[in-house]
């Protein structure tokens, strides 16, 4: 399996601040899903911008499927890899749902005629092909963050960075975004890498890998229902547990072991007799 | 904020939505061009008729265009005014201590009153009638020619055409910080003129800080899009002249002949 992303010694500091990170690598599989989570000012979104080459490392290495960032590169990484910003209406930069997709469009020099077609596949893998002609103002969160990720899919990634796409949602808004994730996920498989940075734990959970960043430094790195069991060391970084993991930690008999909603709803009901 | 017409884009399938936006710009510019020179009773009826045609096209009902008159009734009321007043010649109607009204005053008065609402209704029907998008890539497309002159056209466009995508949002941002000032003892209705000017401040600054802001997410978001130059990108939203346009074209040239040959009879 190749690594889509991988990052090597890297340092980097805002101006007139102590480095945000130090010496820090990480490696991210084609196809993964991953999660990144960490409390407020640990660097996550940092890390996201660093790959997308917004902002410059100090030193060390960052390459997107083999290939080093530099300036040259730069073009040719974001060919490869989309993202996906927190405020949703900071990103929307067409008039209309169409427009938006078509901007990227536009960028990469795709035909007019072209056009139309690739937008309506995109807003229909979203579920927004209803939407159009309608301007953002007319739109939910969750749904211009829909058309967020459309945008982003027009332009055929390799990997999707989500940087807290979802922290300004509400719950209907939120869980349509996510299953939204799923589908591309699941007709995507291996083609598709998501790196989805996140504090809500219940999202961090839908990933196949969850790495903690605290104080620029790895703190976890592990499957989700491997680093939900230790409730304590969480707490210790400032992160909760998901709900479930809190209620069967809570409940002496349960197994000592991640559960899904749904494991956890099935081991209940085991209970009864 | 929501009552106000002019500048408004309202959704329509009728004749004059299907024209193209470059062509009912450059009649809008011509019309307004040729009103300057109107000074006859005859020229102002054909004026009159060619924007009631106008009108009927866009498919849209009187009382709204009523409504798009009301908010500058008062400009109107203040030049005509003005006109009435301060026009000399004679024979004098009506004279009292230093005011005096003139038949040229009223007569001029007059033409004022309606080559102003001619204007406005005339660019009502244009900002009704087409997307603020289809505005954008219209005046992109004629100003195509400066190009030459290296007037950055493109860049010019997409700019107007941000502008435009942001114009509801900071609207909706404005209220949210109004109501927030409010809700902290904020009074923009009440004290001296200067202790109301100084009220707008404490909305100003969030107000620009917040766009600052968007504005550096909005850079990331295009940067990441793949956006480099605003010159070499394809175009989602092609202009293309139909029929219609030919009609409307044949219409304004009828027009404007008809127009110019009653200025030369004068």
């Amino acid at each position: 399996m190749t690594n889509a992303i991988t990052i090597n010694n890297l340092t980097y500091g805002y101006p007139d601040q102590d480095p945000l990170f130090h010496d820090f690598d990480l490696e991210v599989q084609e196809g993964q899903w991953l999660s990144i989570v960490g409390h407020n000012g640990s660097g996550k979104s940092t890390l996201a911008k660093l790959i997308l080459g917004l902002l410059e490392a100090n030193s060390g290495t960052i390459s997107i499927f083999g290939q080093q960032l530099t300036i040259e590169t730069l073009a040719e990484a974001r060919a490869q890899v989309g993202m996906v910003f927190q405020n949703p209406d900071n990103q929307f930069v067409g008039a209309t749902v169409a427009d938006d997709v078509a901007f990227g469009l536009e960028n990469r020099q795709v035909p007019s005629e072209e056009m139309p077609k690739m937008i309506e596949a995109v807003l229909q893998q979203v579920g927004m092909a209803d939407f159009a002609d309608r301007e953002p103002h007319t739109l939910s969160g969750g749904q211009k963050q829909r058309v967020a990720l459309a945008s982003v899919l027009a332009l055929k990634p390799k990997v999707i960075i989500l940087d807290e796409a979802t922290a300004m949602l509400d719950p209907a808004g939120k869980s349509a975004v996510l299953q939204t994730l799923k589908d591309l996920k699941n007709q995507y498989q291996d083609q598709l890498t998501l790196i989805v940075i996140t504090h809500d734990m219940a999202e961090a959970a839908l990933a196949d890998r969850v790495v903690v960043i605290n104080d620029g430094q790895l703190a976890f790195d592990q499957r989700p229902q491997d680093l939900f069991v230790q409730g304590q060391a969480l707490k210790e970084l400032g992160l909760d547990q998901p709900f479930e993991s809190q209620l069967s930690q809570a409940l002496p008999k349960a197994p000592n072991q991640y559960l899904t909603k749904q494991e956890l709803a099935a081991w209940l009901s085991t209970l009864k007799d | 904020m929501n009552n106000l017409v002019i500048g408004q884009f309202i959704p329509g399938k009728a004749w004059l939505y299907r024209v193209d936006p470059r062509t009912k710009i450059l009649v809008t510019v011509v019309y307004v061009f040729l009103l300057i020179f109107a000074n006859t009773w005859p020229a102002y009826a054909l004026a009159t008729l060619f924007l009631a045609l106008t009108l009927v096209l866009t498919g849209q009902s009187l009382e709204l265009y009523w409504r798009g008159i009301k908010p500058v009734m008062w400009l109107i009321i203040f030049t005509v005014c003005l006109q009435l007043f301060f026009t000399g010649g004679t024979p004098v109607l009506f004279h009292w201590q230093f005011l005096k009204i003139t038949l040229p005053g009223l007569i001029n008065a007059l033409y004022v009153v309606l080559r102003f609402v001619l204007i406005v209704l005339m660019s009502t029907a244009l900002t009704l009638t087409t997307p603020p998008t289809a505005i954008a890539s219209a005046i992109e497309s004629l100003l195509k020619p400066l190009k030459a002159i290296k007037v950055p056209v493109a860049e010019l466009a997409l700019m107007l055409s941000i502008a435009l995508r942001f114009v509801p949002l900071l609207m909706l941002e404005t209220d949210k910080v109004m109501k927030a000032q409010k809700s902290r003892g904020m009074s923009l209705s009440t004290g001296s003129l200067i202790k109301r000017s100084k009220a707008v401040l404490p909305l100003l600054i969030p107000l620009f800080i917040g766009a600052l802001q968007r504005a550096l997410d909005l850079a990331n978001a295009m940067e990441v899009r793949g956006f480099e130059s605003a010159d070499n990108r394809t175009r989602y939203r092609v202009l293309s002249f139909s029929k219609q346009d030919l009609v409307a074209a044949l219409g304004t040239g009828l027009f404007v002949l008809l127009f110019i040959g009653l200025l030369w009879i004068n």
